[in-house]
């Protein structure tokens, strides 16, 4: 009869209400493409690099206004995956991708945009006005636990006159697959025969167990874990130089392959890449770590953006344009920006190989 | 069986779906980690990538980069530690609390307090992070842990350094506030509901009022205790984002006193699934998804239990609206 | 019949017993004094701080770099929020009503039990289930559509839960009154019982939208992160949310960083208690 007519309509309308929420949304996430309007481009990566993209995505907004960048500070090694992927269109990452990744992915660009340096920051009481001298032996002993104390020997032999506490030491490592572990551990790789067969080097390592180590996410964790605990040390890209100096953290002089030691400046950076830029490859896929050179800082390394050649047309001139402004010295790599962070600009050479791998990108 | 039923029946089967299709998925993709982990994976106290600018090669069948070994071991410690301090923690002062609510207090201020107490439960994992990040960890570090390791310092598990305030003991208290609320509003109401005849009479024979609750009535609700406390540590085995930014994140290593740096499974695949894309074989990321495995299959059996526990003893009440 | 309690400050006791009381009035108190001290103080220092960074920037302004606003962020806990439920409320409610009104079957057994079981599952296995399936293998990189179904799937069980305990209320008398009167199954659920349960089956999704709002890590790897207002797209296009600004930026050197951090944080704990209170003055001292 009509009241069970009118039930079953009942019956039919609300659960169709609930199918009818499921295919509308399905319908949408199919047609999801259509949507896009503006170019949205992610950059995502190296925390060495982040506070530099930070000044140049303002700056370029200002005259290309349709091209939206986001920025993300979330280490190389999810630069490099999230750029394979083509989840992020910029991967910013201080290591260059592996013979194997390579080789896995075809059409992969890295291309250096600048070049930074790392530092080794520690936090001693007392000390951290002074630039204790440390060597890649013996950090790389601090790391794997056979350098425990302040006052080691091989410490003191470095820093003759220098009082030393007898306190434990406290590496500070990062957790997150970084470009900043990259560099450090080529820098032990090369300087110490132990290391490198034992840990090797990578965006991240098996950090051997050493007792009290910590790890941080990305630079910022590095800052504020080295400030929070007394006798640590820590590995920290020259683009947070500010924010250790805020927080009070010496910084330590390196021993550079010639047995000097030496801080991270514009002179000794760019000393080191003088040595080494001129191996460089076409992939530009090289390392500058632990350079010849009386004045050589022995860790730089090429900041590159990893970037996928295959994009729509839009975000393959979006990207070109920005690339290019980026390494040009009236644009990016202008001292304004290189000053800030405390990077050195492309030599003339190497930015002409940058060059022609962006024009790879169609 | 009408046409509604049926339709219902088929709508409210998106949830055991969705509950196998996650397990499905975590499983086939972490098929050819657990094959190639076996099961030393549990046993085995280092994870190593092994060395990724270095050619993969093939063992077994799968390819792997060179030196590539996987093992949780740390992990396994790592999360059992954490939340048995924060059980050995939440389980007295809930207790404690509960008592003290349903007996000591009254009426409209006992519905306050309560509730004031329950709504710790709803607070957002990521914001006790953000507390035991600012506030916690100076304050454990500077004051508290130079403390306790002088005082019981002759006990092997609180000598030594205190390190930096991130670690075991930090990552315990932190869970232990996170899941005390489960504990104390569960117990508060199964004292309260407890029959009054029982109290009268303990009380008839010269009995204190404390005296009552904890030799006569607080014995009669053990069983739900056990079983909110079964909850409370599935809760605990969970929690991510606040033990990820306490507990150090240590890696390949097994804490030596209870200020040392720790991981547990949860956090840890937050915090290495970057790292471990940067495998081009994929061996990684199929090796976190095994951890994801174990830790669903762990927390599903201790949830189980829990309810099982629920339906043979009694219902229990769950503060924050979280059931 | 009034019982006079023995007092432990009677005289003539023995004294292990008059300790033993008084220790432990003084013990169980102090633990209740502890949990609040602990509460208070955790509210305090997001409310203080994160009132003080409260500027009407946070309200106006993207997120840029390490500074700016928390426009974006908010938007896309709106957005996501809102799709989680577009997607858990009907279904959940379905399989609430199925489990509270046909609840005596094996199908409908196993779904209640399913369900308890799904919520202990950590949400970052969620997560990872997401990346995995949509963001990775169906290619939706990160996107809305991904993280909004991952987030329904945690939603799910709340709401089947909270709908069948809301209509496990309805007095029996009523359905059989319904049924009586000649009304069909669907009648006498969608017409009498829903009606009649609705205040707390609301309360159930807000409950539910609560969760999700303070999920972090399984939106980490499904959602991503994006300093500008949505565009729309359910697919290919990350998008921000709140509880990452708390995750990532209390972590920054920078105080503009930490501020944003502050901010995030006060706002969804604001979010998320405000919800609590009002499903406790809805449902009053029930169980939810």
């Amino acid at each position: 009869m009509n009241t069970k007519k009118h039930s079953t309509r009942v019956e039919a309308g609300m659960v169709g209400v609930a199918l009818a929420a499921l295919v509308a949304a399905g319908a949408l996430v199919a047609s999801g493409d259509a949507f896009a309007a503006q170019t949205q481009v992610l950059e995502t990566g190296s925390t060495l690099l982040y506070p530099l993209f930070n000044l140049w995505v303002p700056a370029y907004s200002e005259k290309h206004g349709d091209v939206k960048i986001t920025t993300q500070g979330t280490g190389s090694g999810t630069g490099i995956s999230e750029a394979i992927s083509k989840v992020a269109q910029i991967g910013a990452s201080d290591a260059y991708m592996s013979d194997a990744q390579m080789k896995a992915n075809k059409g992969i660009l890295n291309i250096p945009l600048a070049i930074s340096s790392q530092m080794i920051n520690y936090n001693i009481p007392g000390l951290n006005g002074e630039h204790l001298k440390l060597s890649g032996p013996v950090l790389a002993g601090i790391y794997d636990g056979h350098v425990t104390y302040w006052d080691d020997p091989a410490i003191a032999k470095l820093n003759a006159g220098v009082k030393l506490p007898h306190q434990q030491i406290v590496p500070v490592h990062r957790t997150d697959g970084s470009g900043d572990t990259f560099i450090f551990s080529q820098y032990l790789s090369f300087s110490t025969p132990g290391w490198s067969k034992s840990v090797g080097y990578g965006t991240t390592v098996s950090w051997p167990a050493v007792e009290g180590g910590i790890g941080a996410e990305g630079n910022p964790g590095m800052v504020n874990a080295a400030k929070g605990t007394p006798y640590s040390i820590a590995y920290i890209g020259i683009s947070f130089k500010k924010a250790t100096e805020q927080a009070g953290l010496g910084e330590a002089a390196l021993e550079n392959k010639d047995g000097k030691f030496v801080l991270a400046n514009q002179k000794t950076v760019g000393a080191a890449v003088e040595a080494t830029a001129g191996k460089t490859p076409a992939n530009e896929r090289i390392s500058l770590i632990f350079a010849p050179g009386a004045e050589s800082y022995p860790i730089i390394n090429y900041e590159y953006a990893i970037v996928n050649t295959a994009q729509m047309p839009e975000m393959a001139a979006a990207l070109k344009s920005f690339f290019t402004w980026a390494i040009n010295p009236k644009g990016g790599s202008s001292e304004h920006f290189m000053k800030a962070v405390g990077f050195v600009p492309l030599p003339p050479q190497i930015r002409a190989l940058s060059e022609k791998q962006i024009a790879m990108i169609h | 069986m009408t046409s509604f039923r049926a339709w219902l029946a088929i709508l409210a089967g998106a949830l055991p779906a969705s509950l196998v299709a996650v397990l499905l998925f975590i499983t086939l993709y972490a098929w050819p980690a657990i094959h190639f982990n076996g099961w030393g994976f549990v046993v085995r106290d280092t994870w190593n990538l092994g060395n990724a600018y270095g050619s993969p090669v093939e063992v077994g069948g799968t390819s792997i980069l060179p030196g590539a070994s996987y093992g949780i071991l740390f992990l396994i410690v790592g999360t059992l530690l954490s939340t048995l301090i924060a059980l050995l923690l939440a389980v007295p002062v809930g207790v404690g609390a509960a008592i003290f609510l349903a007996e000591a207090v009254t009426g409209a201020l006992r519905i306050w307090i309560s509730f004031f107490v329950e709504l710790l439960a709803a607070i957002p994992s990521v914001v006790f992070g953000l507390w035991g990040y600012v506030i916690l960890i100076p304050i454990l570090s500077h004051y508290v842990f130079p403390v306790l390791s002088g005082a019981l310092g002759f006990i092997p598990i609180f000598a030594g350094p205190t390190g930096s305030g991130y670690g075991l003991l930090t990552a315990g208290v932190l869970l232990s506030l996170m899941i005390v609320p489960f504990i104390a509003a569960t117990l508060r109401d199964a004292l309260v509901s407890q029959p009054a005849p029982l109290r009268e009479a303990a009380m008839a024979m010269g009995a204190t009022r404390f005296e009552t609750i904890w030799r006569v009535i607080l014995p009669g609700t053990v069983k739900i205790l056990i079983s909110a406390t079964f909850l409370a540590l599935g809760r605990a085995l969970g929690e991510t984002m606040a033990v990820l930014m306490v507990s150090g994140n240590a890696l390949n290593y097994l804490p030596q006193n209870v200020y040392a740096p720790i991981s547990t499974m949860a956090a840890f695949i937050v915090s290495q699934l970057d790292s471990a894309l940067q495998d081009p074989t994929g061996m990684a990321v199929r090796s976190l998804a095994e951890i994801a495995l174990v830790l669903a299959i762990i927390s599903i059996i201790i949830n189980a239990l829990a309810r099982l526990m629920l339906v043979v003893w009694g219902r229990v009440a769950i503060p924050g609206g979280r059931s | 019949m009034a019982t006079a309690v023995q007092s432990p400050l009677a005289p003539g006791m023995r004294a292990s017993r008059r300790v033993f009381s008084i220790l432990g009035w003084l013990l169980t108190g102090l633990s209740l004094v502890l949990l609040s001290i602990a509460m208070v103080w955790i509210l305090e220092v997001v409310f203080v701080r994160g009132i003080s960074a409260l500027t009407p920037t946070i309200f106006t302004t993207v997120t840029m770099g390490s500074g700016g606003g928390l426009l974006n962020a908010i938007e896309g806990t709106v957005v996501l929020s809102v799709g989680a439920m577009l997607l858990s409320v009907p279904l959940g409610i379905c399989a609430g009503i199925y489990v509270s009104e046909f609840g005596f079957g094996r199908w409908a057994f196993s779904i209640r039990f399913l369900a308890d079981v799904l919520v202990g599952v950590p949400s970052i296995v969620m997560g990872y289930f997401g990346y995995v399936t949509m963001v990775e293998w169906a290619g939706w990189n990160f996107s809305v559509a991904a993280a909004s179904i991952v987030l329904a799937i945690i939603c799910l069980p709340y709401i089947c839960r909270t709908t069948e305990l809301a209509l496990h209320q309805i007095p029996a008398d009523l359905r059989e009154a319904a049924y009586a009167l000649g009304a069909g199954d669907g009648r006498v659920i969608l017409r009498i019982c829903v009606p009649a349960a609705l205040p707390a089956i609301l309360t159930g999704v807000l409950l539910a939208l609560a969760v999700s709002v303070g999920e972090t890590a399984p939106l980490l790897y499904t959602a991503g992160w994006s300093s500008y207002l949505w565009n729309g797209a359910l697919t290919h296009s990350p998008i921000g949310y709140l509880t990452y600004a708390i995750w990532t930026f209390i972590n920054e050197p920078f105080a503009s960083a930490n501020a944003l951090a502050y901010a995030a944080a006060v706002l969804v704990t604001a979010f998320v208690l405000a919800i609590n209170i009002l499903a406790r003055f809805i449902l009053g001292r029930g169980r939810y």
